[in-house]
């Protein structure tokens, strides 16, 4: 359905308002985390500086955000898609409030290691990291689009991500068995990792709430799912 | 269980078409809410499941309103049953002047429902205290109905329906004169009512729609655009000029 404008302006600017809103939070968002994995595959501690301290700045959005989905239901009574908007705008800045976190904590492991890491190793993270950078964009791209089509295809795509991060996994594990000296550096990549596929799990969230926002409906069936993973330890 | 079941009902006032083949079912024991902008029908439609149109000379009603099965356009159909039957609630309380005993037993003695007196001041409390009425008012049954307030005056009018045991309760927009106090309790009566009683409401109040009905119809210029749960008339409906009405987005 294409909307008309609200008759009430100032509702139809409070619910654009909130729109926008979400979407600075999410470029916000994606800054974060392209920064969070070139500061770890370069060992660059002034990025990972620059993601903890900016980390506060989506911290903030969400509390806004929060705060303008509760005065929109408590003055508003939104209806219908006008509900769906506040709503789903409330659960996706809870998700993308939670990817600055994993973002931050990947930047704060990243100080920790103080030295150059094996290339295998870096590029192995930054392909998985540059393949949630793109869910990323496109989970974006699908709110500001209202595109459900967009939201399901990063839907589905999670299961590459999980299969990147199995391949990831298996380098961190190879790098913590060659030398027991590698094992403080070798367990913060093994939290990297997770964060990383942390996040693409929070992107579904997201990908699922935008396909809600415009269908009314809820994506069905399983969400596919990667081969045998290392990281939950299915077999 | 369907109660109510209208078929291809087109109203003329004169020469204007006021409403347009109107298909509508009306579920038993539940309250079904009738929205739509002002002149879309809503009260047309109401009224014509009483066939309080009849009373309007240059009004004309096609189709079928079937009530449990039996059409009530028929010629046979005796109006006054009909409307014993199929109680109603108007938006501006109107007690008869009246004490408050007799608003009540009115309608039960004039339909022959009580044999004795006995049985007369039994209908009257059971139909105040259906109505939450019955603690306010039980000790000043002989003054004036006109002498409550408003609210307490809809109650009365609402007691005054439910006392010759109707199935079929219709509603135009009861709570429009009402403060919030008095509407939440028309609310909660509406709520215990639809227990025993089948009820049509219609309100310009859509989250009054929302909270008191199970089934809601969206109208608009004399058609009924929509109709479907309640849940999903106000959370996803289907049909744009639906959705358009309930965000307040008006063209």
């Amino acid at each position: 359905m294409t909307e008309k404008p609200h008759t009430v302006k100032s509702y139809e600017e409070q619910l654009q308002h909130l729109s926008n809103d979400l979407v600075i939070m999410g470029g916000n968002c994606e800054l974060a985390f392209s920064n969070a994995i070139k500061a770890i595959c370069k060992n660059d501690h002034a990025l990972a500086d620059d993601v903890i301290n900016n980390d506060t700045v989506i911290d903030n959005f969400e509390t806004q955000i929060e705060q303008e989905v509760v005065n929109l239901i408590a003055l508003r009574q939104p209806m219908a898609i006008d509900l769906r908007e506040t709503v789903t705008a409330l659960k996706m800045s809870s998700d993308l409030e939670r990817v600055g976190d994993l973002a931050k904590n990947i930047a704060k492991r990243t100080k920790l290691i103080k030295k150059k890491l094996p290339n295998e190793l870096t590029e192995s993270i930054e392909r998985v990291g540059l393949l949630v950078q793109k869910q990323l964009k496109s989970v974006l791209d699908s709110y500001t689009n209202r595109s459900p089509d967009i939201a399901q295809d990063v839907w589905e795509k999670d299961e590459q991500v999980d299969d990147l991060t199995n391949n990831c996994m298996e380098e961190v594990i190879k790098y913590l068995k060659s030398d027991s000296e590698n094992i403080e550096y070798g367990s913060h990549l093994l939290f990297v990792t997770k964060n990383i596929e942390r996040i693409g799990d929070h992107l579904t969230n997201v990908a699922e709430q935008v396909y809600f926002l415009v269908n009314g409906t809820y994506l069905e069936g399983d969400r596919p799912k990667g081969s045998q993973s290392i990281v939950t330890g299915e077999k | 269980m369907n109660k109510i079941e209208a078929k291809n009902v087109n109203v003329f006032y004169g020469e204007k078409q006021a409403l347009f083949d109107i298909n509508m079912d009306i579920q038993e024991k539940q309250v079904t809410a009738l929205i739509g902008p002002s002149g879309c029908g809503k009260s047309t439609f109401l009224r014509c499941l009483n066939r309080m149109n009849d009373v309007i000379d240059i009004c004309k009603v096609e189709g079928e309103i079937k009530i449990n099965d039996y059409n009530i356009n028929q010629k046979a159909t005796d109006v006054v049953r009909l409307r014993e039957k199929i109680g109603m609630v108007f938006q501006k309380p109107n007690p008869f002047p009246k004490t408050l005993y007799e608003n009540i037993s009115y309608g039960p003695e004039i339909h022959g429902m009580a044999q004795s007196k006995d049985e007369l001041d039994q209908i009257v409390e059971d139909s105040l205290k259906k109505a939450a009425l019955w603690n306010e008012v039980k000790d000043r049954l002989n003054e004036p109905g006109t002498g409550l307030s408003g609210g307490q005056q809809q109650r009365l009018c609402i007691a005054r329906a439910i006392s010759v045991k109707p199935e079929v309760i219709l509603m135009d927009e009861p709570c429009s004169a009402l403060d919030p106090i008095a509407t939440a309790q028309i609310e909660e009566l509406i709520d215990e009512l639809k227990k025993e009683h089948t009820i049509v409401i219609v309100t310009h109040s859509m989250s009054q729609a929302a909270r008191v009905s199970q089934q809601t119809g969206f109208f608009h210029l004399g058609k009924l655009i929509e109709v479907g749960s309640t849940d999903m008339i106000f959370k996803n409906p289907n049909q744009q000029q639906t959705q358009d009405y309930i965000t307040g987005r008006f063209g």
